[in-house]
C-alpha cells in the first residue's frame, strides 16, 4: 500500500481528482449532471484503448506510430461491409476487429523478420493503411449501417455510464490480467524490461514483439468497433488524430519509454486527466488548439519528470547498495 | 628521469580494499610492465591515473608535481594518453577524425578537414604507421584500429602513456607491429606503462616491472634482466588463503558424464574443445579475462554456432537450439556472469525474477499463473538460498548484489536443472557472502548436480573444483585434478596459462 501511495498512479489520481473538482466548481456544479457526466465518459472510451494499445508495444520496448492507421482502416472496413455489401453487423464486426488484430500482427512479423526498427515498419504500415482507407471510403461519409449499433453506441447504464465506456474498462482489466497474471504476459514484459536477460532464461524476445503487436491490434479492433458504434459515419479521417493521444496516456501514466513497464491503470487515468483539458477547454471557450499545446507539454514534463526520478533512484540505490551489502552480509 | 609516479595510492570499494598503498613510478624513455593476476587492481590503478576513480589515500605526481585529476579529459590535458582494452574507435568516421576527436581542429565553426588530414598524418607519421587518415575506421583491422588508439593517445601531447593490454586481441605477427610502435615511444623519451598477461611480451619489450597482488605492489620498479619468468609467476601467485573449509564429497569417478564435448569447434573461435562433466561434480574451467569460455558456455546453450564436433548429454548427441531448449528438453541451466544485465530484471519482483523459468509448468488455462502456487515455489528457493528480502514483491534492483545472484541461481534451481553452468559466481561480492556462496555451490553438486564452474579467481577454482580445465585463446590448455593444496594448483595452473610456445593465434 505504501508503494502505491508513492506510485505515479497515485499522483495521478490526485491530480485527477483536484482537476475534476475545479471543473465542477467552474461549471457551477452542470459537470455533475446525468448528461454531462455520460457525455464525458462516452468520448473517453476511444482514447483509453488508444492509449492501451500503444502501451503494450511501448512495455516490450517497441511502437506503434500506425494505432490511428489502423484503427480508421478497420472502423471503414465495418462501416463499408455494414453499407455497402450488407454483411450483418455481428460478422462485419468480427471481420473488421481480426482485420485489424492481423495488421498489429503483421507489424509485428515484419519487425521480427526484417530486424527494421519498429518506427520505420510501422511508418510504413501506416502509410500503406491509410492508402487503403482512402480506397475504401474516399471522400464520402459512410452512415448507413443498421441503427441498432448506433442504439448500442449511445446507450449508458443507469443514464450514465456509456456502454462503449464500460467496453473499454472491460478491455482494460483483462489486459491488466493478461500481462500481469499470465505467462505470454508476463514473457513480454521481461522481453521488454531486459530482452538479455529474457533470452538468457529461455524467452524468445521475438515472440514477445509478436504478441505485443498483435494485442495491439487486437485493442485497436476493439476502438475501431466503438468508434464505428458511437459515431455518426465513418470516413478518411477516421483515426487521423490518434497518434499524440496514444503515446500521451501512457508516457503521462508513467510508462517506461525502454519498456518493461505494464501501467493499464496509469493509462486509463492519465486518459481522464487528457479529457479534463479537453473539457476545460470547452467550459472556458478556449481555442482547441490549446488542447494540443497543453497536451503536448504535459507529455514533455512528464517524460522530464520521468528521467529526474530514474536518475534520483539510481543514485540513491548507488548509496545503498554497498551499505546493503554491508549490513545484509551473509543471510 | 621520473616523469610520472604514483605514492601509496588507496583505492576502497565497498567490502573490498581495491587498491593497499600501491607505487608506481614511470621514467622517461622507459617500457614499465604493469603485472598481476585477474582482479589484482591493475584497471583499478589505471582508472584511478586517468582521473576514472578517486583515490582514497596516496598522491599521484606528474613532473614531481602533485596532481588531482577530475576526469580522463583533465588527464588528457595534463599529458597522460591511455588506450584502454575496450576499442574506442567511433565507426561512422575517419582514422583522421578519430585521433583529433578530443579537439578537432575547426575553420569558421566548420571542422576543417584538411587540417583534419595534416595534423592526423603527423601524427601517424610519428608512429611510421601506412595508414591513410581518410580512411573510414571500419575498413582497419584490428591491429590497424589499435594502433590508431595509440596515434590518438597520442594526439593530446601525451608524455606518459598507458597500454592496457593491447595485444590482447591481436595475432602475434601484428602485436610485431606493435612492439615496433612502443620502442619508438620509448627512444622518443615517452614513459610507457605496458599491461600485458603474457610473459613472453613483458619480458621482450619491458625495462621494469611492478606487480599487483591483492591490490598491493609486491614488487616495485624491478628490472626485468635480473628477474626470471618463474620468479615472476611466483610475485603473482604466492599469496597466502585461508581456505573456507569444506565437507568432503566424493565423486563417482566411473559414472557417465552428464554433459560431455568432443573436438568442438565455435563460430566465436573455439578449436577442438574436450570437455566431460560427471553427476556431482564440479569441472573448473580457468583461464584469463579473454581466453574464450564464456563464449564456450554460450555456444553450449545455442546461442553461438558451434562448427564442429559433438556436444553429448547424458550420453546422446545433441543440438541445442537456444536457452528454451536447453532448458526444457536437456535441463541445462547458466548463471550469467553479468548478473545486473543479463541475470536479473531489475523492475520486477524476486518472485517474478524467480519463476520466470516455471511459468510453463505452473499455467493453468489460458495461460494464467495462480498468484499462490507461484509464491509457494518462489519461497522454498528463497529459503534454501537464504534469500534476504522483505517480501517476494520486493524490486530484484533493490536487493544487494549477493542476494541478486541468488535470485539469477534460483531461477535455474525452480527448474530443476541436472546441468549448471555458473559464471563468475562470486564478482564484486563480499568476502562473506562468497564463502556462503561456495557452500551453496558445493551444497549442490554434493545433491548430484553437475556443474561446470567459470571462474578467473584462482582461490575460488582451487576451493571448488574437483578437476581444473585451463582454457587459452579458445583452446584447452591442459587438465588438473585438484588436490586442493592453493600453493601448489596455483603454480601449475598459472604455469599452464604461461606455457611458451603454445601462443594460438
Amino acid at each position: 500500500m505504501k508503494r502505491f501511495a508513492r506510485s505515479t498512479e497515485m499522483t495521478l489520481l490526485v491530480i485527477g481528482v483536484v482537476f475534476f473538482v475545479f471543473l465542477v466548481i467552474a461549471s457551477h456544479g452542470d459537470l455533475l449532471s446525468a448528461n454531462s457526466l455520460r457525455v464525458l465518459l462516452q468520448f473517453l472510451a476511444v482514447p483509453v484503448l488508444i492509449g492501451l494499445a500503444q502501451m503494450v508495444v511501448l512495455a516490450v520496448g517497441q511502437l506503434n506510430l500506425a494505432v490511428g492507421a489502423i484503427g480508421g482502416f478497420a472502423a471503414c472496413a465495418m462501416g463499408v461491409l455494414m453499407a455497402d455489401h450488407g454483411v450483418p453487423v455481428p460478422l462485419a464486426l468480427l471481420m473488421g476487429f481480426l482485420l485489424s488484430a492481423v495488421a498489429g500482427l503483421l507489424n509485428g512479423v515484419l519487425v521480427v523478420l526484417t530486424r527494421i526498427n519498429g518506427f520505420i515498419v510501422t511508418l510504413a504500415t501506416m502509410t500503406v493503411l491509410l492508402g487503403v482507407q482512402y480506397r475504401l471510403v474516399g471522400t464520402r461519409t459512410v452512415d448507413a449501417y443498421p441503427q441498432g449499433l448506433k442504439d448500442f453506441g449511445s446507450s449508458a447504464l443507469f443514464g450514465v455510464l456509456p456502454s462503449i465506456f464500460l467496453v473499454a474498462l472491460v478491455v482494460a482489466g483483462a489486459l491488466s490480467v493478461l500481462l500481469r497474471r499470465t505467462v505470454p504476459g508476463r514473457r513480454l514484459l521481461a522481453s521488454g524490461g531486459n530482452p538479455i536477460a529474457a533470452r538468457l532464461s529461455g524467452i524468445s524476445n521475438d515472440r514477445s514483439v509478436v504478441v505485443a503487436h498483435t494485442l495491439s491490434g487486437a485493442i485497436l479492433g476493439v476502438a475501431a468497433i466503438l468508434t464505428v458504434a458511437s459515431s455518426p459515419g465513418v470516413n478518411k479521417s477516421i483515426g487521423g488524430d490518434w497518434l499524440l493521444p496514444s503515446f500521451a496516456a501512457p508516457i503521462i501514466g508513467g510508462a517506461l519509454l525502454t519498456g518493461g513497464s505494464a501501467v493499464v491503470l496509469g493509462t486509463v487515468l492519465a486518459a481522464f486527466i487528457v479529457r479534463f483539458v479537453d473539457t476545460a477547454r470547452a467550459e472556458f471557450s478556449l481555442e482547441p488548439s490549446w488542447v494540443n499545446f497543453v497536451v503536448g507539454a504535459v507529455v514533455l514534463g512528464s517524460v522530464v519528470l520521468g528521467q529526474v526520478r530514474t536518475r534520483r533512484q539510481e543514485r540513491r540505490s548507488v548509496v545503498r547498495a554497498p551499505g546493503a551489502t554491508v549490513a545484509g552480509g551473509v543471510s | 628521469m621520473t616523469l610520472f609516479q604514483a605514492e601509496r595510492v588507496d583505492k576502497v570499494f565497498p567490502g573490498v580494499r581495491a587498491l593497499d598503498g600501491v607505487t608506481l613510478a614511470l621514467e622517461a624513455g622507459s617500457v614499465h610492465a604493469l603485472l598481476g593476476e585477474n582482479g589484482a587492481g591493475k584497471s583499478t590503478l589505471i582508472k584511478v591515473i586517468t582521473g576514472l576513480y578517486r583515490p582514497d589515500g596516496g598522491r599521484l605526481l606528474l613532473d614531481g608535481r602533485e596532481v588531482s585529476f577530475g576526469s580522463p579529459h583533465e588527464s588528457a590535458s595534463a599529458g597522460i594518453g591511455v588506450v584502454h582494452q575496450e576499442r574506442n574507435l567511433i565507426p561512422g568516421f575517419t582514422v583522421g577524425e578519430n585521433i583529433l576527436l578530443q579537439k578537432l581542429p575547426t575553420s569558421r565553426g566548420l571542422v576543417d578537414r584538411a587540417a583534419v588530414r595534416s595534423e592526423a598524418s603527423r601524427w601517424l607519421a610519428e608512429l611510421e604507421l601506412d595508414i591513410d587518415p581518410d580512411q573510414p575506421v571500419t575498413e582497419l583491422s584490428v591491429a590497424q584500429a589499435q594502433l590508431v588508439e595509440i596515434a590518438k593517445a597520442l594526439s593530446v601531447e601525451s608524455r606518459v602513456l598507458l597500454l592496457d593490454e593491447p595485444t590482447a586481441s591481436i595475432t602475434p605477427n601484428e602485436a610485431a607491429l606493435l612492439f615496433h610502435v612502443v620502442e619508438k615511444l620509448k627512444n622518443d623519451g615517452r614513459a610507457v606503462l605496458f599491461v600485458s598477461h603474457k610473459l613472453e611480451e613483458v619480458f621482450q619489450i619491458c625495462d621494469t616491472v611492478t606487480v599487483l597482488r591483492d591490490g598491493a605492489s609486491v614488487l616495485m620498479g624491478g628490472a626485468l634482466s635480473e628477474l626470471t619468468r618463474d620468479q615472476v609467476v611466483d610475485l603473482m601467485v604466492g599469496r597466502v588463503h585461508e581456505a573456507l573449509s569444506l565437507p568432503p564429497r566424493e565423486v563417482d569417478t566411473s559414472a557417465a558424464p552428464m554433459l560431455e564435448l568432443s573436438g568442438v569447434s565455435t563460430a566465436t573461435g573455439h578449436a577442438d574443445v574436450d570437455l566431460a562433466v560427471r553427476p556431482g561434480e564440479i569441472v573448473g574451467l580457468y583461464g584469463l579475462v579473454g581466453a574464450g569460455r564464456s563464449e564456450l558456455a554460450k555456444a553450449l546453450l545455442g546461442l553461438d554456432r558451434i562448427t564442429a564436433g559433438e556436444v553429448r548429454v547424458r550420453g546422446s548427441v545433441v543440438r541445442i537450439r537456444n536457452v528454451r531448449d536447453a532448458l526444457r528438453n536437456h535441463k541445462i541451466g547458466y548463471v550469467t556472469e553479468n548478473r545486473k544485465e543479463e541475470g536479473v530484471f531489475l523492475e520486477q519482483s524476486v518472485s517474478r525474477n524467480i519463476a520466470v523459468t516455471i511459468w510453463d509448468r505452473l499455467r493453468k488455462a489460458f495461460g494464467y499463473v495462480p498468484a499462490k502456487a507461484e509464491t509457494a515455489t518462489v519461497a522454498s528457493y528463497v529459503d534454501q538460498l537464504g534469500i534476504r528480502i522483505a517480501s517476494p514483491d520486493q524490486h530484484a534492483g533493490t536487493l544487494s548484489g549477493g542476494n541478486q545472484q541468488k535470485v539469477s541461481l534460483a531461477k535455474w534451481l525452480a527448474a530443476q536443472t541436472e546441468i549448471l553452468i555458473i559464471d563468475e559466481p562470486t564478482v564484486g561480492i563480499d568476502v562473506r557472502t562468497k564463502d556462503a556462496f561456495h557452500t551453496l555451490i558445493w551444497d549442490l553438486a554434493a545433491n548430484g548436480l553437475a556443474i561446470l564452474l567459470i571462474t578467473s579467481d584462482l582461490p575460488e577454482m582451487i576451493t571448488l573444483a574437483d578437476r581444473v580445465v585451463v582454457m587459452r585463446d579458445h583452446r584447452v590448455q591442459g587438465e588438473l585434478p585438484n588436490d586442493h593444496d592453493y600453493d601448489r594448483m596455483s603454480q601449475q595452473v598459472i604455469r599452464l596459462i604461461h606455457a611458451e610456445g603454445t601462443t594460438a593465434a
